[in-house]
């Protein structure tokens, strides 16, 4: 069959029988963390942000990616990486690895499209800078099935919307192995909010003026609606330069900012984006911020917690995480829900 | 016998917590109280006195006082982002001379409402909007330019005594960590971990801000960069702010810490060798050697008190904030 075609046949396949999340007691979000040994380690949480399983890691990983309905999650090596682990959380084993094909890197996200038939991946191809999205079918075993461009350099987090549009952030930097995370384009990086299909096509491409060139557009959140993009900042500091962006499609982008002395200490740094409701967060670990916002951009508050980073949407509300083994609540204060000896990594990654 | 002894030492000391009441007691609140009567006798002078003669000297004396307390970036300080607004560097945007030259052009009156003036930029604000206004060419004790420095001098008091103020109560939330009630610090070893933090983070600003700014790279360094040079206090700030990190240091650790005591001694060394109050030597290549092993320096303080106090205690530097992605 042709790729294109098996592609299309995918994409249209019904819905997946077996396992689901109930089969792996419902988390209601994944997290990965270092532990107090030093090993590193995917927790399973529910809502409360209580352990539902753990299953130890081979090292520090980026985000984990949660199948809709399998009870299965990809965790992607920190990039500059080339594997990715399939993991069973049902029965707490790894069940496939993925390579990347020659040439190509990873970038550190996923989303899962058609159903959960088919996982796309944010990667570089290496030689030419140009970001891609990796296509890989679950029903083979993850076999790589095909590639598209990302319209962008440095793609970072790939969502997947209603009608399995992929919203794409392009974070413009270019990174080569070779050099591990140096940034090799920071007086030229053009980033970009990209919705593409899951064909390649380019549906709508966001970018902002240039004088915000340096806003590198890394995490997305999407909501009945609104994409919130959240920003890192290459550019020198101090500088109260916006880290979140609202986007609805066909209208402009809304930049939100607070307060001058409040945005200059989020240190130019949003390392997590979410929406509950009508509230959006963005988390600084650098400047141990959570700046909530409303679905117009308008700045509400800032909560105060050394090292926050992970962000997510639970049933009542934003939940966050922290490197010094915190799960908060965020509501008109940060509620602490639990707390155990580690250090949450980068993301929390809500589950179907 | 004796190895056996320094053995148990070492073990206990893996196990430690900084000395919070020490810390508070003999370090936090002196500084805090030092900074709030130095920035009260500061607006005071200038009240009295707007001419740069008579106010420099305060203004020396609170910026000092500031620099034993702005390693405490956490909780008070950090509160409403005062931090930046008591002291808005680096300015890579020029962004201070502009936003006073915008209030002055404007003769925006402003300067005459406390609680509005609080909301003016933070560039205009704090030690460098002083220092651009008592050191500028064009300084003049005329009317308007001597009610600014009025109104930065009453609102660097009025931003200290908040501070002192929300100390009081936030000292007693460092102490109750873990308890049921203190959403702030979920258990013990979170206090540990802040004020680590504060200090790696404090002595990595000196060596990669204050040093590194001015030092530039080989091809450009950049002398105009140098931390407050038009009050010559880029060396002084150095100097007094790694003196109020080994005073931290000492504060936290509950056994010796020869090796950070060691690296501090030669740091101050190597300052008081210098003779180069603002970094002018960086243009030569003399010059900028010396200022490179002053860099070294304070980058061989940074790794003995990760080794002494991070290793003792078990502490690394943010997980995620150290290494974003």
């Amino acid at each position: 069959m042709q790729r294109r075609a098996f592609l299309a046949a995918l994409l249209a396949g019904a819905s997946l029988p077996g396992a689901t999340w109930a089969d792996a007691n419902n988390p209601s979000f994944l997290a990965a963390a270092r532990e107090g040994d030093g090993g590193y380690t995917l927790f399973g949480l529910d809502d409360r942000g209580h352990d539902l399983f753990r299953i130890a890691l081979p090292g520090r990983g980026h985000a984990a990616t949660a199948h809709p309905t399998a009870p299965e999650a990809v965790a992607f090596a920190r990039r500059p990486g080339d594997f990715a682990l399939v993991i069973d959380c049902m029965r707490g084993t790894i069940s496939h690895r993925l390579t990347t094909p020659k040439g190509r890197h990873f970038y550190g996200h996923g989303a899962f499209i058609a159903g959960g038939r088919v996982l796309v991946t944010t990667e570089n191809d290496i030689a030419s800078g140009q970001g891609l999205l990796g296509l890989w079918a679950r029903d083979d075993g993850y076999a790589r099935i095909g590639e598209i461009t990302s319209g962008g350099i440095g793609p970072h987090e790939v969502l997947a919307l209603p009608g399995d549009v992929l919203a794409v952030a392009n974070g413009g930097i270019r990174t080569h192995p070779d050099h591990g995370r140096d940034k090799l384009n920071l007086d030229t990086m053009r980033p970009n909010l990209s919705y593409l299909t899951a064909e390649g096509a380019l549906l709508e491409q966001v970018t902002l003026p240039a004088a915000l060139h340096h806003a590198s557009i890394r995490h997305i959140a999407w909501d009945a609606g609104v994409l919130a993009f959240a920003m890192q900042w290459q550019g020198a500091l101090p500088d109260a330069v916006p880290l979140l962006g609202l986007h609805q499609r066909g209208a402009p982008p809304v930049l939100c900012t607070a307060p001058e002395a409040e945005q200059l200490a989020m240190q130019g740094y949003a390392g997590s984006v979410a929406i509950a409701g009508e509230t959006v967060g963005i988390t600084s670990p650098r400047g141990g911020r959570v700046h909530l916002f409303d679905r117009n951009g308008a700045f509400q508050q800032s909560h105060l917690r050394a090292d926050v980073c992970g962000l997510a949407a639970g049933t009542a509300g934003l939940v966050a995480t922290d490197g010094l083994g915190g799960i908060l609540a965020v509501r008109d204060r940060l509620k602490p829900l639990s707390h155990a000896t580690r250090a949450w990594d980068n993301h929390l990654v809500p589950v179907g | 016998m004796k190895s056996l002894i320094a053995a148990v030492a070492v073990c206990v000391a893996t196990t430690a917590h900084a000395d919070l009441p020490h810390v508070l007691d003999d370090h936090i609140r002196p500084a805090i109280a030092n900074f709030a009567n130095a920035s009260a006798a500061l607006h005071e002078v200038a009240v009295q006195d707007c001419s740069a003669p008579a106010v420099i000297p305060a203004y020396h004396q609170a910026f000092d006082a500031w620099l034993g307390a702005s390693h405490l970036t956490f909780g008070p300080i950090e509160r409403d982002g005062r931090a930046l607004a008591i002291a808005f560097w680096p300015d890579s945007r020029g962004a201070c001379p502009k936003a006073l030259a915008q209030l002055i052009a404007d003769a925006d009156p402003v300067v005459d409402d406390p609680v509005e003036f609080a909301e003016v930029s933070v560039a205009a604000r704090g030690f460098f909007g002083l220092e651009h206004l008592l050191y500028g060419d064009s300084f003049t004790a005329q009317d308007y330019t001597c009610r600014l420095v009025i109104a930065i001098a009453a609102d660097l008091e009025r931003m200290a005594g908040d501070i002192a103020t929300d100390w009081a109560d936030y000292a007693q939330v460092m102490t109750s960590a873990g308890a049921e009630d203190n959403t702030t610090y979920l258990a013990p070893r979170e206090v540990d971990q802040t004020l680590y933090t504060a200090l790696l983070t404090g002595v990595e600003f000196t060596k990669d801000q204050r040093l590194g700014r001015p030092l530039g790279t080989f091809d450009r360094p950049r002398p105009t960069r140098a931390e407050a040079r038009r009050s010559e206090r880029s060396l002084r700030n150095v100097v007094l702010s790694l003196t109020a990190l080994r005073n931290l240091a000492r504060a936290m650790a509950d056994a010796p810490i020869p090796a950070s005591e060691a690296a501090f001694d030669a740091a101050f060394d190597t300052a008081a060798a210098l003779d180069d109050p603002i970094f002018a030597g960086v243009s030569n290549p003399t010059g900028r050697l010396r200022v490179e092993i002053l860099q070294q320096k304070v980058a061989y303080v940074r790794d003995a008190l990760a080794a002494e106090i991070g290793g003792g205690m078990g502490l690394s530097q943010g997980f995620n904030s150290a290494d974003g992605d």
